[in-house]
Parts: C-alpha cells; sequence; structure tokens
C-alpha cells in the first residue's frame, strides 16, 4: 500500500500501526474485501430469483433468509461504515492539519473490533434480517446464529461509537489553531456530523440488543408479547438508531463527492456555507422521522402525520448539496476522470432515491410500497447508487495516492458505464416489481404471475452487470496497483493546481500549498 | 460568460417554477372530476384514492426528475473540458488552490 | 448564510412541492382511514405461515376468505406468534399483524373475482409462501 508497493514494509509494520493512515489502509481492505463477499451473496440472490418455482442455485428457504440477512449487515456494517471510516482516517488529520487521529491506540483498536464482528456474523450466518424484529429474533429465529448475530452488531456498534468520539475530538479540538471549524473542508464536516449522530443514535441501539438478548435467554420479556413485552418497543427503538444511521451511511459518500467535484471542475465550491449548513440540519432533522417505518403498525394518524412532517423535513438539506454540486459544475472546465464520473453519476442516482423517498413518506403509499420490492429498488438507489458510486470514485481519486501508480482510465470507464446501466436496470426494475406486489425477502414466487418473472429477470441481469463491472473494478484494483504507470503525485490526472490533499500525506514534510 | 450562465440559471428557475404550478392544479383539477363521475358509489374507492395519489405523486417527482436531469445532462455537456466553448482555462486555475474556501469568499 | 438567491429560490421551490406532497397526503390518508360505519368485521389472524379468518356470523376459513361484492369490510388484524403483514395487493389492503396489538384496515370490493393475499413482513421459514386468496362473490341474497 501507500507506496508500500515502491517501497515494501512488513506487512506486520501495517498492522500493528496506530498511525492515521495505516489504520485507513486497514480500514479500506477490511471494506473492500467485505463489498466483495457481499457482492457474491446480492449475485446468488438475484440469480435464484431469476426463475419462480425454488429458483435456481439455493435450495431451500432457510439458507436463503440467511444469505439476504448477511448481504445486508455485511453490505452496511463491513462495507459502508469501514470503508467510509478508512478514507476518513486518512483525509481528515490532514484536512484539519493535525499530526494523527487525536486517539490513535482508540483508533487501531475501534478498527480491529471490526474483524471481530465480522466473523461472529459471517460465522453466525443468521436470518434475523439486517432490522431483526421482535419478536422473530426473540422466539423463533435458530441460535446460535442469533446470539452470536447479536453480540457481532454489539462489537461493531461499540466500535463505531469509539471511531466517532475520536473523529470529533480531532476534528474540533486538534484542528489547528488558525482553521475555523467553518473553513474546514466538507468531508471533514460530513464525518463531523455522522460522528456526533452516531454518538447520539448508537447506543438506543446497543441497549436494545442487550435487551434482545436477555429476552431470548428468557431472562426478561422486553419485546416478547407471550412474556408481557411489546415487539413495537423494539422497533421504535431500533429506527430511532437506524433512520439516522441511514444518513450516517450517507453523508461520508456526500462528502467524498465536495472533496472530487470541485477538483474536477477546476473551480471553488460553490457554497462551503451551504453544504456546512445542510450537514448540520440533515444532522438533526435526521432524527425527526423514524417513524416512518412504522406506519403500518398500527400507527395512528396524528403520529403517522408527525413523522411524515419530520420526514419531508429533511429533505430541503439534501436538495442543498445536490443544488451545490450542480452549481459547482456550472461554468467549471470538467475533466470527466473516473472520481468525476462516477461522482457525477452518484448524483444522479441520488437524486432518484430522493424522489422515490419523497413518495414514499407520503402515507398512503405505504400501503403500495411498504414491504416490498419498491423498498428493496428504493434503498438500493441510495445503497449503491449514492453509497456506491461516491466510495467508489473516491477509491479510484485515492488510488495514485495509495499506490503511487494509475489505473487505467479506459477499464474505469468500463466500470463506470456497466455500473451505472447495471444500477438503473436492476434497481428501477425493483420499483416495478414493488408496485406489482411483489413482497421483499422472499425465497420464492408464484409462477403464474409472467409480469413478475419478466421483471425479475430484467433485474437479475442488471445485477450480473453490476457483478460483471466489479469483476472488472477488482482486477484493476490489483493490476495496476502492481503494473500501472507511475503516478506524477503532485497531479496525478494533469489538471493543474497543487490541491490533491492525500499527497500531503504521503510527504508531511513536503511543502504543498502549505498543508 | 460569467453573466450568461447566470441568466441561463434564472431563465431555468423561472420555467421550473411555471413548471411546477401547473403540475400542482392540473392533477388536482383532473381528480376534481374523476371524483364527480364517481360519486354515485356508496363507499369511497379505497384502491383509487390511493392508486391517484401515486399517480399525483409520480407525476411531481418525474416533472422535478426532468428538471434535474435534463440540467445535469447539460451541464456535463456544456462544462467538460472537450467542449471548444472550453478552451480557455477558468479564471481559478491560476490559483495555487482554487478550491479552498469557497465561491463567494473568491469575491465572485 | 452566503448563499445567493438561486440557492434560495431552489429552495423555496423544493418546500413547495414538499408541502404539495404533504397535503395531498394529509387529505387522502385522513379520507382512506375513515372506516365506512356499517362495515362488517372480520377476524384475521396470522402465524407461521398461514391467514385463518372469522367472519361476523362465525364461520371460520382458513386460507381462503370469502366475502360478497358490494359490502364493507373492516379486518381485525391479529398474530399469535411474530410479525406479520396482511395484504391483498388488487385492493391495496395491507396492514401489519403484531402479536399483543390489534390492528385494522378496511375495503368494500365492487367487483368479483379471486385475488391473491399474501404476507409482507419477514416471518421466517416459510414467509414466501404465506399466501391465499380472497374471493369476490356477487352478492345473490
Ligand atoms: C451488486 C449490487 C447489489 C445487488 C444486486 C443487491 C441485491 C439485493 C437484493 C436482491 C436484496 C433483497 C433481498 C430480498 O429482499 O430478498 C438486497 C437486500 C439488501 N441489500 Fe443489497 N444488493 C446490492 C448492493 C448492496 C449494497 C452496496 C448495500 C449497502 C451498502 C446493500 C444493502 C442491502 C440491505 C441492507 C438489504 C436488506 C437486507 C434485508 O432485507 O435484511 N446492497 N440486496
Ligand atoms: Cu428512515
Ligand atoms: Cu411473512
Amino acid at each position: 500500500m501507500v507506496l508500500e508497493l515502491q517501497k515494501p514494509r512488513p506487512v506486520w509494520q501495517i498492522m500493528f500501526s496506530t498511525h492515521h493512515t495505516d489504520v485507513g489502509y486497514l480500514y479500506l481492505v477490511f471494506g473492500i474485501t467485505f463489498l466483495f463477499m457481499g457482492g457474491v451473496l446480492a449475485m446468488i440472490i438475484r440469480t435464484h430469483l431469476f426463475f419462480p418455482g425454488q429458483g435456481v442455485l439455493v435450495s431451500d428457504s432457510a439458507t436463503f433468509n440467511r444469505i439476504f440477512t448477511v448481504h445486508g449487515l455485511t453490505m452496511l456494517f463491513l462495507f459502508a461504515l469501514p470503508v467510509a471510516n478508512g478514507i476518513g482516517n486518512i483525509l481528515v488529520p490532514i484536512m484539519v492539519r493535525y499530526k494523527d487521529m487525536a486517539y490513535p491506540k482508540l483508533n487501531a483498536i475501534a478498527f480491529w473490533m471490526n474483524p471481530v464482528g465480522a466473523a461472529l456474523l459471517w460465522l453466525g450466518f443468521a436470518d434475523t434480517t439486517w432490522v431483526s424484529y421482535a419478536p422473530y429474533s426473540i422466539i423463533r429465529a435458530p441460535g446460535p446464529a442469533a446470539d452470536m448475530f447479536i453480540f457481532g452488531m454489539k462489537i461493531l456498534g461499540i466500535s463505531s461509537i469509539l471511531s466517532s468520539i475520536n473523529f470529533v475530538v480531532t476534528i474540533v479540538k486538534c484542528k489547528h489553531p488558525d482553521l475555523p471549524l467553518r473553513r474546514v473542508p466538507l468531508f471533514a464536516w460530513s464525518m463531523l456530523t455522522v460522528s456526533l449522530m452516531t454518538i447520539v443514535a448508537m447506543p438506543t441501539y446497543a441497549s436494545a440488543l442487550i435487551m434482545m438478548l436477555t429476552d431470548r435467554l428468557g431472562l426478561s420479556g422486553f419485546f416478547n408479547p407471550f412474556a408481557g413485552g411489546d415487539p413495537i418497543a423494539y422497533l421504535h427503538l431500533f429506527w430511532f438508531t437506524f433512520h439516522p444511521e441511514v444518513y450516517i451511511f450517507l453523508l461520508p459518500a456526500i462528502g467524498m463527492m465536495y472533496e472530487i467535484i470541485p477538483r474536477f471542475s477546476r473551480k471553488p465550491l460553490y457554497s462551503q456555507a451551504s453544504g456546512v449548513f445542510a450537514f448540520v440540519m440533515l444532522g438533526i432533522i435526521g432524527f425527526a422521522s423514524w417513524g416512518h417505518h412504522m406506519y403500518s403498525t398500527g400507527m395512528d394518524f396524528t403520529t403517522k402525520v408527525v413523522f411524515m412532517i419530520g420526514t419531508l423535513a429533511a429533505v430541503p438539506a439534501s436538495g442543498m448539496h445536490v443544488f451545490n454540486f450542480l452549481a459547482t459544475m456550472w461554468g467549471g472546465r470538467i475533466r470527466f476522470a473516473a472520481p468525476m464520473k462516477f461522482a457525477v453519476g452518484g448524483i444522479a442516482l441520488f437524486f432518484s432515491a430522493g424522489a422515490g423517498g419523497v413518495l414514499n413518506s407520503a402515507m398512503p403509499l405505504d400501503f403500495i410500497s411498504h414491504g416490498t420490492y419498491w423498498v428493496v429498488g428504493h434503498m438500493h438507489l441510495f445503497l449503491i447508487g449514492t453509497i456506491g458510486f461516491g466510495f467508489v470514485g473516491m477509491i479510484y481519486y485515492m488510488f495514485p495516492y495509495v499506490t503511487g501508480r494509475m489505473y487505467s482510465e479506459k477499464w474505469a470507464s468500463a466500470h463506470f458505464v456497466l455500473m451505472f446501466w447495471g444500477t438503473v436496470q436492476t434497481f428501477f426494475t425493483q420499483h416495478l416489481l414493488g408496485l406489482e406486489g411483489m413482497p421483499r425477502r422472499v425465497y420464492d414466487y408464484p409462477t403464474e404471475f409472467t409480469s413478475w418473472t419478466q421483471l425479475n429477470q430484467i433485474s437479475t441481469i442488471g445485477a450480473w452487470m453490476i457483478g460483471a463491472s466489479f469483476a472488472i473494478f477488482l482486477a484493476s484494483l490489483i493490476y495496476y496497483s502492481a503494473k500501472g504507470k507511475e503516478a506524477n503525485m503532485d497531479d496525478p490526472w494533469g489538471i493543474g493546481g497543487k490541491y490533491y490533499y492525500p499527497v500531503a500525506a504521503k510527504n508531511p514534510h513536503g511543502g504543498h500549498s502549505g498543508y | 460568460m460569467e453573466c450568461t450562465s447566470k441568466q441561463q440559471m434564472k431563465t431555468l428557475i423561472a420555467v421550473s417554477i411555471i413548471a411546477l404550478v401547473a403540475l400542482a392544479l392540473i392533477p388536482q383539477i383532473v381528480h376534481a372530476q374523476l371524483a364527480q363521475q364517481t360519486s354515485a358509489k356508496q363507499y369511497i374507492n379505497l384502491r383509487a384514492e390511493v392508486w391517484n395519489e401515486f399517480f399525483r405523486m409520480t407525476t411531481a417527482a418525474f416533472t422535478v426528475g426532468a428538471i434535474v436531469s435534463g440540467t445535469m445532462i447539460w451541464l456535463v455537456w456544456r462544462f467538460r473540458e472537450s467542449n471548444p466553448k472550453n478552451k480557455a482555462p477558468t479564471k481559478w486555475e491560476h490559483m495555487d488552490d482554487p478550491t479552498a474556501g469557497s465561491y463567494e469568499e473568491e469575491g465572485h | 448564510m452566503g448563499h445567493d438567491t438561486a440557492e434560495w429560490v431552489f429552495v423555496a421551490i423544493v418546500i413547495a412541492v414538499l408541502c404539495y406532497v404533504g397535503v395531498d397526503s394529509w387529505i387522502v390518508q385522513k379520507a382512506v382511514e375513515d372506516v365506512p360505519a356499517d362495515a362488517e368485521v372480520i377476524k384475521v389472524t396470522g402465524q407461521q405461515w398461514y391467514w385463518s379468518f372469522e367472519h361476523a356470523d362465525g364461520t371460520k376459513e382458513i386460507s381462503t376468505l370469502h366475502v360478497k361484492k358490494g359490502h364493507a369490510y373492516k379486518f381485525e388484524i391479529y398474530s399469535r406468534d411474530v410479525m406479520h403483514s396482511f395484504n391483498i395487493p388488487d385492493w391495496v389492503v395491507f396492514e401489519d399483524a403484531v402479536p399483543g396489538h390489534t390492528n385494522h384496515a378496511w375495503f368494500a370490493p365492487d367487483q368479483a373475482g379471486t385475488y391473491p393475499i399474501q404476507c409482507r413482513e419477514y416471518c421466517g421459514l416459510l414467509h414466501y409462501n404465506m399466501r391465499g386468496s380472497l374471493v369476490v362473490e356477487d352478492d345473490k341474497s
């Protein structure tokens, strides 16, 4: 890695390091590995659903349920969070001009909890779904998988609280005194926002997990209706954490786009202030909408209205990000290198996802959409369309820095075209499947609805295109990090200007624009 | 150059406002007429109510979507560096770090 | 905050669209949640992995539900084990079955025929197969 390919260091030196860039690489390697593991599961799911009537590939529903559960958990907690933390670790200290993270050892500890959590999730292979609603997760989900899931999530939750504390302290307390907080680059602002949100949101879920565990052991009955508890309480605790958490998954990707778009537009950001404002707004209003996941649980009209308003209130802030991106590009001279392609593709899909989200929040439409493939399509426009595209763009952006070499623009273009087309085909189609009534989390679907079969096949072919695009990605990551042309580290894309942040990290003492 | 893009932005916004007003009104009128035709029924038609709402919302979403994606496609086409109109470097490119700080602070 | 007018106008448009969405769905939701007073109650019970029904006159059915065209029905939805979700996609009937709670949904079919019933909340092994059918019959009485 860094230049490790040019000046190799023994691997254990990186593994036992507490330096922020080393911990960052560990996070990145970990996250990218699990992106591919989760991706393999996604391919299994979609291939299986190509035909109705027991499908192909997976021979029983128990296994299938475990596969989509672990796919979801992997992508969210072992890919999205670690990659955000990895890039955050590498860039945030540089952006705030500090020598390292505030607590380097804590940083390494937070990382090393991840493999433990990952092992528990994968060895357990639970079937609870990633939301693990009570009382299924308590009275029916088979152990030890479900118990391993609880401990795995517990560990990952603690890890994310620890790393959040670290980011908050690094940014707020350790930033250079000459650098006012409002001038801190927006990627660092996104990490600050999500870290604060994690610290507020995560403990709720952490305690719900403990209650779930004691319920499973029969010691308590918090969420178990057959022991006097209430499953709805679990849903509230879960979504109080996880609606904000969806912004926690999302905002780092938005922050990465803020890093990429001005660079490749050769233009200053349209408005730093509005970016900061929109992050802070989302960070606050994100806590006002968790009930939109529970419209159909028997919620009364007034409560629904409150949560609908809370949900809609968060939309203008997301809109401001889109506006900021487009206004930044306006009047620039844009180089469409790979990072920019992925960033712009990501904005388009982010917008589609957001429009779908507004529809979701309209209460009556819940009758049509909730619990169907519509939701799967909608959330993946965020998950792969925004987070996936933002992260992949950022990985291409970091590539010259980490390897000292250049990837191939040609293969990166192929990756982009296949992935964009595939994402649209897979997940737009799933919206239609949802409108036709196909429930999500199903192992099989009836043979008599031909349109279900057709739509599923279209969606699956799209998924294969995404799969192929990631095969290209993996191959070029490996090949070009060993064999790529040497990169010009001052200006890898030849876009002019000395404003490539990562270079400062490579060369802390080599006077690049004063960083 | 600067001026025209500002102007274009303003035209775009004006067009969007008009489109959105139309968008808000037309479905209402259509809906009111449909409702009159079906008012002979004894109960409200639950599925028609919900699906009509769905179609009104998708009309809104697709209209906004057309504006946003149209703008994006135009932006990508117009401001790509390979566009002959973009031969000359922008006025920000001479700066050592054009992306530090933001638009408004650079005295735009 | 340093936004310029273009951005404020943009934000205002977004807010206007959102207000439209909010008001419209408020009106529709209010209308569809209003259960007709003469609706006949049908008790619906979800359990792993089938639906059972009990009519107001005490008749019980499993998996297949018979109703009459032109009448309004109110579903009282229960669960005997884990969460399920009672769904008749063609009639936009959808509400969760939550153990320990009683939930409601209603409809008034105006078209005879057979329609699928399904479960739309993950409930374990055979969730995918927790299907039934609704038969709407012409009212001959
Ligand atoms: C190659 C791209 C992907 C494909 C084809 C794909 C496919 C799917 C499918 C078909 C399901 C639905 C399973 C079902 O309801 O039966 C699913 C669920 C899910 N996916 Fe993906 N996925 C992809 C990428 C991602 C990414 C990048 C993320 C997150 C960052 C993600 C997160 C999730 C989550 C959270 C669920 C819900 C799991 C559950 O229902 O418990 N997926 N995926
Ligand atoms: Cu939410
Ligand atoms: Cu079910």
